[in-house]
C-alpha cells in the first residue's frame, strides 16, 4: 500500500529532480507530460512507489523493482532512442529537436 | 475472459476494421493512441487494463500474450481480432488502419 499519498505536483517535482540530477530533460509536450506525472502519482498511490506510467505492475515491489522510475533501462534507452520507455525523460538533443516520441522496445526481461 | 470485459465504445464513421485497444490509463502513448483513433474518426473499443481487478488483469494479459504471441507492451492494438500491434507509432498505425 502507499506510504503516503502523492499529488501530481509531488510527482512533477520528483521527475524534475531526477532529470536535473541525471542531465536529462523532461518531456516537452505539456499534455503528454501531464499524463505521465499524473500517472506516476496514480501509481504511487496504488502501489506505494513510482512505477513507470507506461508499464503495468506485475504484482509486487520485487517484481517491479527494475521499472520503478527512473527505470534501470532509462539511460540506455535515452542513449539509443533519445527518450526513456515512457518518454518522460529525454536527451537534451532529442528535446531540442522537438521530435515526436514513439513507443520503443521493452528491455525488461520480466515483461516478455 | 477478454470477450467478457466491459469496453468503452468510441463511435466513429470509419468501420473498415474491428479495432480494439488495450491501454493503461497512466500512459502517455496510450492516451495519444486513443486520441489518434478518435481524431481519425475510427470506430473502436478500448479498456484500461490497469483499472481492472488484479486477478482479472493478470488473466487478460496472459490471454493476450498467448493468443497473439506478443510481449507485454501498451497500447496494444488488436486489428480484426487477428493481428496485434504493440506500442504506438503514428505512421505504423496509419499504415495498418489504411489511414495513410
Amino acid at each position: 500500500m502507499a506510504e503516503s499519498r502523492k499529488t501530481v505536483e509531488d510527482a512533477r517535482r520528483f521527475a524534475s529532480m531526477v532529470a536535473e540530477h541525471q542531465g536529462w530533460k523532461l518531456m516537452a509536450d505539456p499534455e503528454f507530460l501531464g499524463t505521465l506525472v499524473e500517472g506516476l502519482a496514480t501509481n504511487h498511490n496504488r502501489y506505494g512507489y513510482y512505477l513507470c506510467p507506461c508499464r503495468d505492475s506485475l504484482g509486487s515491489p520485487s517484481a517491479d523493482e527494475d521499472v520503478i522510475c527512473p527505470c534501470e533501462y532509462a539511460q540506455a534507452d535515452i542513449e539509443e532512442h533519445g527518450h526513456c520507455f515512457c518518454a518522460l525523460y529525454q536527451s537534451p538533443a532529442f528535446h531540442a529537436r522537438g521530435g515526436e516520441p514513439a513507443s520503443i522496445p521493452e528491455r525488461s526481461p520480466r515483461r516478455g | 475472459m477478454i470477450e467478457s470485459l466491459e469496453y468503452v465504445h468510441q463511435e466513429g464513421t470509419k468501420r473498415d476494421h474491428s479495432v480494439v485497444v488495450y491501454a493503461l490509463s497512466t500512459c502517455g502513448f496510450c492516451r495519444r493512441a486513443l486520441g489518434f483513433l478518435k481524431n481519425n474518426d475510427v470506430d473502436f473499443r478500448y479498456v484500461y487494463i490497469d483499472n481492472l481487478p488484479s486477478e482479472v488483469k493478470q488473466t487478460v494479459k496472459q490471454e493476450l500474450r498467448e493468443r497473439y504471441r506478443i510481449k507485454e507492451l501498451f497500447p496494444t492494438l488488436i486489428l480484426d481480432e487477428d493481428k496485434a500491434i504493440t506500442g504506438f507509432d503514428r505512421e505504423e498505425w496509419q499504415r495498418q488502419l489504411g489511414l495513410a
